[in-house]
């Protein structure tokens, strides 16, 4: 692991300004708050939020990586029940296994940035389940939350191949 | 010849039949006519298309910009339709409870809980642990309030609790979110439970009594348990939910 912590990026991306990452994060939030509840499959819907995550996470270093997800989080705690600090919790790890995981390759390869989404999907539901279930949310439906988290993660990762590929277009058309 | 044709003639008249010579011209001219009344009957149809091409096409837009603009009316007529029928539906539970009227306005980011956010909060007198309902029956309850907004935990969330009672008997039970429907738990195992029994809220914290929770659609009993257990489905459609009521208390 510290060997790959001192890796850099084999892309020399200089990331997204903070206002702009900021921006992406904000619409993510309330695209996900508003509409994206009507989209559900099963009444799973993917996650913008964590797509802007690892979107950003994947092109900056894992300080501020973990502070996009750790703010990411705690605006998502903000707007959900009874979630504690799970999701501020999970959402900062899984930056930051993002970052890490993207060491060594180029952050534009979609078929990596599909295994980092669906990896890091699985580890922010693991994580948030565990930290939930810590904080006294009843135990039991394990099976359901792996099925929810299964079908999340590749939502996300579909989610995240359209925004790569838009993206790309519109690097194109400028 | 020529006589012979023309004493023909004469004789048709005379018996009035049609002569062949009548028959023939008639009809070979018949398709012809036929032939040279539709060509002309054709440009003078599109001379005059041609003439009027420009009013008709002046005439066509108006009518699609017409048609645009009465498909527009008709669905802000509906959308306005549908915000009477749902503010009228919530008036008369507004004024039973004296409660806030609210709107849906969020959902959980991550859908993992059941809950919405509404537009009224501690401003409008919202409370935590306030009780929600809608026109047909129980939403849920008030998890957090800031001054502008307000959380409410469905009851269909894993989390919720609600004290219950079985209207036909007044047999008391728990109300507990199975995420998908709402099962009511420590019914006593003597208690003679129906498909299609009502259940209502009992005297708590959130609701008075006899908000309707659900209907019975399935009964669970075992032999040794001491209790069972009745799973509900909602009174209210928790997926569509619109406008709201805040029972302050």
């Amino acid at each position: 692991m510290s060997s790959s912590r001192s890796k850099p990026h084999i892309a020399p991306f200089v990331g997204p300004a903070w206002y702009v990452a900021a921006a992406w994060l904000a619409a993510a939030l309330l695209a996900q708050s508003t509409v994206v509840h009507f989209v559900a499959i099963r009444g799973v819907v993917p996650s913008l939020v964590l797509v802007a995550v690892v979107w950003y996470a994947i092109r900056v270093d894992a300080r501020r990586a973990v502070l996009y997800g750790l703010a990411a989080g705690l605006c998502e705690d903000a707007l959900s029940a009874h979630s504690g600090a799970a999701w501020t919790i999970a959402t900062s790890l899984s930056a930051l296994l993002a970052s890490l995981l993207s060491r060594g390759f180029f952050a534009d390869s979609i078929p990596l940035v599909i295994v980092i989404t669906v990896v890091t999907s699985l580890a922010r539901a693991l994580l948030y389940w565990v930290v939930a279930a810590l904080g006294g949310y009843p135990a039991g439906l394990g099976l359901m939350h792996l099925r929810e988290a299964v079908l999340a993660s590749a939502l996300n990762a579909l989610v995240m191949v359209v925004v790569m590929l838009l993206g790309r277009r519109f690097e194109r058309v400028r | 010849m020529a006589a012979a044709l023309a004493l023909l003639q004469i004789n048709a008249q005379r018996t009035g039949s049609v002569s062949p010579i009548a028959t023939i011209v008639s009809s070979i001219f018949g398709f012809a006519q036929t032939a040279v009344s539709a060509t002309i009957g054709g440009a003078r149809g599109l001379g005059a298309t041609v003439v009027s091409l420009p009013r008709l096409e002046s005439e066509n837009g108006r009518l699609r910009a017409r048609n645009r603009q009465l498909i527009e009316e008709n669905a802000r007529l509906h959308e306005l339709a549908a915000a009477y029928a749902a503010e009228t539906s919530v008036r008369p539970v507004v004024n039973l409870y004296n409660g806030v009227e609210a709107r849906v306005i969020g959902f959980p980011p991550e859908n993992e809980s059941r809950a919405v956010t509404i537009d009224k909060g501690s401003r409008s007198g919202v409370r935590r642990d306030d009780g929600v309902v809608a026109a047909d029956g129980v939403v849920g309850r008030i998890v957090a309030v800031t001054p502008f907004s307000s959380t409410v935990l469905l009851a269909t969330d894993y989390t919720s609790r609600i004290p219950a009672v079985v209207q036909r008997g007044r047999w008391w039970g728990i109300a507990r979110g199975n995420l998908g429907s709402v099962v009511v738990e420590y019914i006593p195992q003597d208690a003679p439970l129906r498909i299609g029994d009502v259940v209502v809220t009992g005297e708590g914290r959130s609701f008075r009594s006899g908000v309707p929770i659900g209907t019975v659609t399935a009964i669970e009993r075992g032999d040794a348990t001491l209790y069972q257990t009745a799973v509900l489905k909602t009174s209210v459609d928790l997926g569509a939910l619109d406008r709201v009521v805040v029972i302050t208390q």
